[in-house]
């Protein structure tokens, strides 16, 4: 049944986070991973100096299993408060970032276990148990061969969707990343690039979390910049990348900055043959969350800017603190035709396998 | 209206010499192949003076990130304050966006003198 969410729009959420417990991980590993798990205790590196101090840290305080498990980890209880409840049409995973085998500064191996693991558990646990959910494909990005084969090996499911690279410390428009977008692009798979904990301050971490947690999009700026000058777009035609949970806010001045610098600068990068705000236009989407609490007229006034109306895709980013609801969190009385682009249309012109 | 603007002898290929013509600013620039433009000598992004600038080649567009095929070397105007390059063997089409161009006089060739005329 095709999903209605309250304002009787379809609904493809695209940022919905499932959550991993190490433990549920194990059946899926090989030793000698599985022991550095049960005997030696492997834990996904950390490295903000802060918490995310909201009522129950990074999750919605509603959002715990009522048993006690945390958020997004049951997906019974999503499918209750979240799938159901907004009647969507489809959501698509985007994983906990832990673990985020494509963030580890080391171990690439480990990492590249953790992947296939997670992927195999994610297709098990939500993919193949809801016909609503879709999900994104983990590799161990840091080697790009290695990560080619898991695009290879789980890519053709018909519920994966994307390939998922996180936004930390490294930029994946280099062209040694280019076996990923090449095998991604095989498979229809778009890229979905999300911030793990990336540094914001000069490579480091400003001194609080509100100073982090309100320059992530500059983070995500880095990447676009990257990915468009490295001539990613150019190279790869049929290659879309998502870029999650930075909003899209930023995306109208990249765009005129990149236009600007690049009538300066072209000659520095050959390879980029068109203007980068065309490149975006084609290529790029934005989810919404987290929104600014925008009134009508400034929303208006960046899609305006951006030149298209399709470049924005509705996400909740559930279950955590920063959470946006459907129904509350764009402003009120917008066009029919631009809500059903930005809740459903927008997302399912760019993922190949929603149509 | 015409006006002999300069000797063919006084601008060497590679090299530009600005002038006025109808009462407005003029770049009058020799291409490699020894051929004359005559253009605007106002950058049409702030209007910096174009002639102050170089004459000189630029990377062409390549399918190959990292690669640089540096060409059409005293071809390309390159404009003195933010360095955006203009084709003159191409009426003065701007490299990154060819929707822009400078705007170019007519000009002549004869005895020796560089004609300009409307």
């Amino acid at each position: 049944m095709k999903g209605e969410c309250h304002n009787h729009m379809s609904l493809i959420d695209t940022d919905i986070h499932e959550r991993v417990s190490y433990q549920e991980l194990l059946p899926y590993l090989e030793q000698p991973w599985k022991r550095y798990i049960t005997d030696c205790h492997w834990i996904q590196e950390k490295h903000m100096p802060y918490t995310q101090p909201a009522v129950a840290g990074v999750d919605r305080a509603d959002a715990r299993v009522p048993d006690g498990r945390p958020a997004g980890s049951d997906l019974g209880f999503m499918q209750e408060q979240l799938l159901d409840s907004h009647g969507h049409e489809y959501g698509i995973l985007t994983g906990a970032l832990d673990p985020s085998p494509s963030s580890m500064h080391g171990w690439y191996e480990m990492a590249t276990a953790l992947a296939s693991a997670y992927n195999d558990w994610q297709l098990d646990h939500w993919l193949e148990k809801d016909s609503r959910l879709y999900g994104s494909v983990h590799i161990a990005a840091q080697e790009p061969a290695a990560a080619a084969r898991e695009i290879e090996r789980v890519g053709s499911h018909p519920k994966m969707v994307q390939v998922l690279l996180p936004i930390d410390d490294i930029l994946w428009g280099d062209p040694y990343y280019h076996p990923i977008f090449e095998a991604a692009e095989k498979h229809q798979l778009m890229i979905g690039m999300h911030h793990n904990e990336p540094p914001v301050h000069f490579g480091k971490w400003p001194k609080y979390f509100i100073e982090w947690h309100t320059l992530i999009p500059t983070a995500h700026m880095n990447q676009v910049t990257n990915m468009v000058f490295s001539g990613v777009f150019d190279k790869f035609p049929g290659l879309k990348l998502m870029m999650i949970e930075g909003g899209f806010t930023y995306a109208p001045f990249l765009m005129k900055k990149m236009d600007q610098q690049y009538k300066d600068l072209r000659h520095e990068v050959p390879w980029v043959k068109r203007m980068p705000s065309d490149i975006i236009r084609d290529h790029l989407c934005f989810t919404t969350q987290p929104l600014e609490e925008l009134k009508k007229w400034e929303l208006m006034q960046m899609i305006d800017q951006m030149g298209s109306d399709e470049l924005i895709s509705f996400s909740t980013d559930y279950p955590h603190w920063d959470y946006d609801s459907p129904e509350r969190a764009l402003p009120p009385r917008l066009d029919e035709d631009l809500k059903t682009k930005i809740f459903s249309e927008n997302a399912r012109q760019f993922y190949p396998k929603l149509r | 209206m015409q006006k002999v603007i300069a000797q063919t002898e006084d601008i060497p290929p590679g090299e530009m010499m600005e002038a006025e013509f109808d009462g407005r600013p003029i770049v009058i620039c020799r291409a490699a192949d020894g051929e004359f433009h005559a253009f605007t000598n106002l950058c049409p992004h702030q209007g910096a003076p174009l002639s102050k600038g170089k004459l000189c080649g630029a990377p062409e567009p390549t399918d190959y990130v990292g690669e640089y095929n540096y060409k059409n070397e005293g071809n390309i105007l390159r404009c003195p304050w933010h360095g955006r390059e203009f084709d003159i063997k191409n009426h003065g089409r701007m490299l990154a966006n060819d929707k822009q161009k400078l705007r170019e006089y007519k000009l002549f060739i004869e005895d020796g003198n560089i004609t300009l005329y409307k």
